[in-house]
């Protein structure tokens, strides 16, 4: 590591911890439904579509309905990417001509179980991507479907934590928000104003912005050389910031065009966490007492940095197997050092290593560098924060709401060693909360596992439908337990609603489009549908004053247990199948193993 | 939940014409009249006609020029069609190479790997070596190395080729970049290829190294990023200042 790498990162953290006031101050009052400086402008927006939805500003609505309502947009919203895919072909803006009998000859066929797959995955804002965007969508399907989604399904993840701060912050209630109004003042007021100036910056950067079709240059040795457009900083901007990840490209935020320079890739770094470090603020503002989400945010950054460090030392240090066939490892000011393989140039080991770590940290999924070829040690640190649950700093919403799902079961357990009552924030954490907050945990490893198990061992036959390569580990691009790291990545992904890969494994197949959207599904709503239980749940309980008996949570000590409860349940929980991919690859890396 | 159908329906068509295509096409507009260089591909053109663009690597392979790293894009540098080699640490393909059959049954590379990037670096480049079989052994019969036969050599189970340059070659020179598009490389892999290029263009190696130095880009604001140089930019120039005649 070197001083100008590790101030990369603590630059970053030291940005992030200026915004958090600032960004949860206004994020409040948004949502406290106050006037802010955007009002004038952009009030008769929001009445505009208050109107357009049949939405009545005032009503308030009991967590079944707001699950409802949730469930209603998220149907119509899997329904229209679906349709707008299967139609690509026939609709306008499509200079690539793909899905049409012009198709470039690499072109990828969008098959029902494709369309559902990314449908679902960019309503659940997971944006995995079983094919590659270059060669299978039209500009209408990326601008019009998929970067619609980005905006929803982060405006969604938000909303749900807000229901849920609600939840904390009311009592004696019967209501907690309205969900068409959450999420229509969340696209109004937060997404789209900040993703308008985020386009220009990325355009001033080098980002492209355009309609027209791919550009032919001939090069400089006189061979063709075709370049592929389209409004890619429009949708990067919205990518970034709503914590969704789906490239533009299949390079993602590798693709020079999607990410020009380490300057536009620290603003795109800033972008992942601006919201979900802000929502902790909001959740102590809320509560009236901002050191309650200062004690959040405090345990999310000491993740964040360990989990940084760990990986960017990791990658630094590289493969001992290129050092002796004589590839420099060492940083020496005039080249990188270190695993460049699946890296570029630009951004080199430590700001990679920050990204992978930051993408994962927030159920983002956008890459700078290939996930797959980082060493053993660098690719475990995205593994384990997904498994996790990505509760450091987290996707938008997501990982607010899910913190608190582990802080409710730290109190539990912190009760449990005193034997007494837990409480948080004044409300008292009974038996339907805690079985609430089990199930959201336990539901996500259940399909993480299950399917990283059958598709260890399922037997498909060769060119069958199901899945045309043969057995299922037969779409890996690595042999040895690399391969096997590759199907828990895809799954662990799939259901942390992250979207990143290890990304060599072929997963447009039926078999992994349908078992992986299954993945998706119960990963969003499985986890959803228990937090906003809980809100509702909560926001009826009466205020119970804090006494000499309650377990103090702003403290030091309560950080140590909400991390010790984050890392124990992840380790308990997946240490078995990581030993089997990661933590033994590592060491066959260090003994010289091939396969 | 019927109830809910209604306004379900309504805002989602309510939204995708508001951030789907409203959005895009003001954003399209506005960044086209600001920055409109950057919002249609920082497109290069010489004599007026489009080389390619300043942020797309794109494929040399002449020895007047410099090379771009090794792109697992398509056939390589395909703009149409990014990504890596998603190959892993322990992967006996990344680090040795494969080959295939081709529908004539000639055997060809598949993957050329680290080790038969780094005879071809150590060799363009003049980078003394040691080998534990001389290379004459791999040569075809117009005297050029014959790539099937080393990456078979390396994969070798009982007697592998053992192959190592005596100077360490930069990190970024012999592996694949996550894009196969990366337009740049570090600066220690262009002052080794200087000395390729001075001699093909009959300038000094000193003057090469100075138009590199010029083209090296330092750390965005001193401590973001790495420095790099632009391949495409760095070429294009050494044609103006040392043309060669075809």
């Amino acid at each position: 590591m070197t001083s100008l790498g590790i101030s990369q990162i603590v630059v970053y953290f030291l940005i992030i911890l200026a915004i958090t006031k600032p960004v949860g101050t206004f994020l409040f009052r948004v949502f406290e439904g106050e006037r802010t400086f955007l009002h004038p402008v952009l009030r008769p927006l929001e009445k505009l579509i208050y109107w357009a939805g049949g939405v009545r500003e005032g009503e308030e609505q009991s967590w079944v309905r707001y699950s409802a309502s949730l469930i209603s947009l998220s149907i119509f919203s899997v329904l229209f990417v679906y349709v707008l895919q299967r139609l690509q072909g026939h609709l306008p803006l499509n200079p690539m001509h793909f899905s049409t009998p012009h198709a470039p000859p690499n072109a990828t066929a969008m098959t029902p179980d494709l369309a559902f797959n990314t449908a679902v995955s960019f309503v659940t804002n997971t944006n995995w991507q079983s094919y590659s965007p270059d060669t299978t969508v039209s500009y209408l399907t990326q601008m019009a479907a998929l970067a619609v989604q980005n905006f929803v399904s982060a405006a969604v993840g938000i909303a749900v934590a807000v229901a849920l701060i609600r939840g904390f912050a009311r009592h004696t209630a019967k209501t907690i928000g309205n969900f068409w109004v959450d999420v229509t003042r969340c696209t109004v007021y937060i997404l789209l104003p900040i993703c308008i100036l985020a386009t220009l910056f990325f355009v001033w950067q080098g980002c492209i912005q355009n309609f027209k079709g791919p550009v032919t240059a001939t090069t400089l040795e006189g061979s063709t050389q075709v370049i592929e457009q389209g409004p890619l900083a429009s949708q990067l901007a919205i990518k970034m910031l709503g914590t969704n990840g789906g490239g533009f490209f299949n390079a993602n935020s590798a693709h020079p065009y999607e990410n020009p320079t380490p300057l536009s890739n620290m603003f795109q770094l800033l972008l992942i966490f601006a919201l979900g470090a802000g929502l902790t603020y909001m959740f102590g503002k809320a509560v009236r007492d901002t050191r309650q989400g200062w004690a959040i945010f405090a345990a999310m950054s000491v993740m964040f940095l360990v989990g940084a460090f760990i990986c960017y030392g990791a990658e630094q240090r590289g493969n001992p197997m290129l050092t002796s066939m004589g590839v420099e490892h060492a940083y020496t000011g005039s080249q990188p050092g270190g695993n460049m393989e699946g890296k570029e140039v630009r951004f080199g080991n430590a700001m990679t290593a920050l990204f992978a770590t930051v993408t994962t940290d927030a159920s983002c999924g956008a890459v700078v560098a290939m996930h797959d070829s980082f060493t053993p040690i660098g690719g475990l640190v995205p593994l384990f924060n997904i498994q996790t649950d990505e509760v450091i700093f987290g996707g938008v919403g997501a990982g607010l709401y899910s913190m608190l799902i582990y802080v409710i079961v730290a109190v539990f357990i912190g009760g449990l060693m005193v034997g007494r009552t837990p409480e948080y924030v004044g409300k008292k954490i009974e038996q339907k909360e805690v079985k609430m907050a089990i199930i959201a945990v336990l539901a996500t490893s259940f399909v993480i596992l299950g399917f990283t198990a059958l598709s260890s061992v399922a037997p498909f036959a060769k060119n069958g439908y199901w899945n045309a390569p043969g057995p299922a580990t037969a779409n890996l691009n690595n042999n040895g337990a690399h391969g096997f790291s590759e199907i828990l990545y895809a799954y662990s992904s799939g259901a942390g609603n992250n979207g990143s890969a290890f990304a060599g494994i072929n997963a447009n197949t039926p078999w992994y489009n349908l078992t992986l959207a299954l993945d998706m599904l119960v990963g969003r709503f499985l986890f959803i549908i228990p937090a906003l239980a809980i809100a509702g749940s909560l926001a009826g309980k009466k205020l119970i004053p804090t006494t000499a008996g309650t377990l103090p949570t702003t403290g030091t000590l309560f950080v140590v247990l909400l991390i010790g409860t984050v890392v124990i349940v992840g380790a308990l929980t997946y240490f078995p199948a990581l030993s089997l991919g990661p933590i033994v690859e590592h060491f066959q890396m260090l003994g010289g193993k091939l396969f | 939940m019927i109830k809910e159908l209604g306004p379900g329906f309504r805002l989602t068509l309510a939204l995708t014409i508001l951030t789907g295509l409203l959005y895009p096409a003001v954003m399209t507009g506005l960044s086209e009249l600001i920055f409109p260089r950057q919002a249609k591909g920082s497109l290069v053109s010489v004599d007026g006609k489009i080389v390619g663009s300043s942020l797309i690597g794109q494929s040399f392979t002449r020895p007047e020029y410099f090379h771009p790293r090794p792109s697992a894009a398509g056939s390589g540098y395909d703009a149409t069609n990014s990504g890596g080699t998603n190959l892993g640490p322990t992967s006996a393909k990344l680090l040795h190479g494969t080959t295939k059959m081709d529908d004539k049954g000639n055997e060809i590379v598949d993957f050329d790997g680290i080790d038969d990037r780094i005879v071809h670096y150590c060799i363009d480049n003049g980078i003394p070596y040691t080998s534990s079989v001389p290379l004459d052994h791999f040569m075809d019969s117009h005297g050029q190395l014959d790539d099937v036969k080393l990456i078979k050599a390396f994969n070798d189970d009982k007697a592998p080729l053992i192959f190592t340059p005596k100077e360490e070659i930069p990190s970024d020179a012999v592996t694949g970049s996550a894009s196969g598009l990366d337009p740049q490389i570090s600066p220690a892999n262009a002052e080794i290829q200087a000395a390729h290029v001075a001699k093909a263009r009959g300038a000094s190696v000193d003057q090469v190294k100075q138009l590199v130095s010029q083209f090296t880009q330092r750390a965005d604001w001193g401590f973001l990023g790495e420095p790099r140089v632009n391949v495409l930019m760095l070429n294009i120039a050494l044609d103006r200042k040392f043309p060669v005649s075809r």
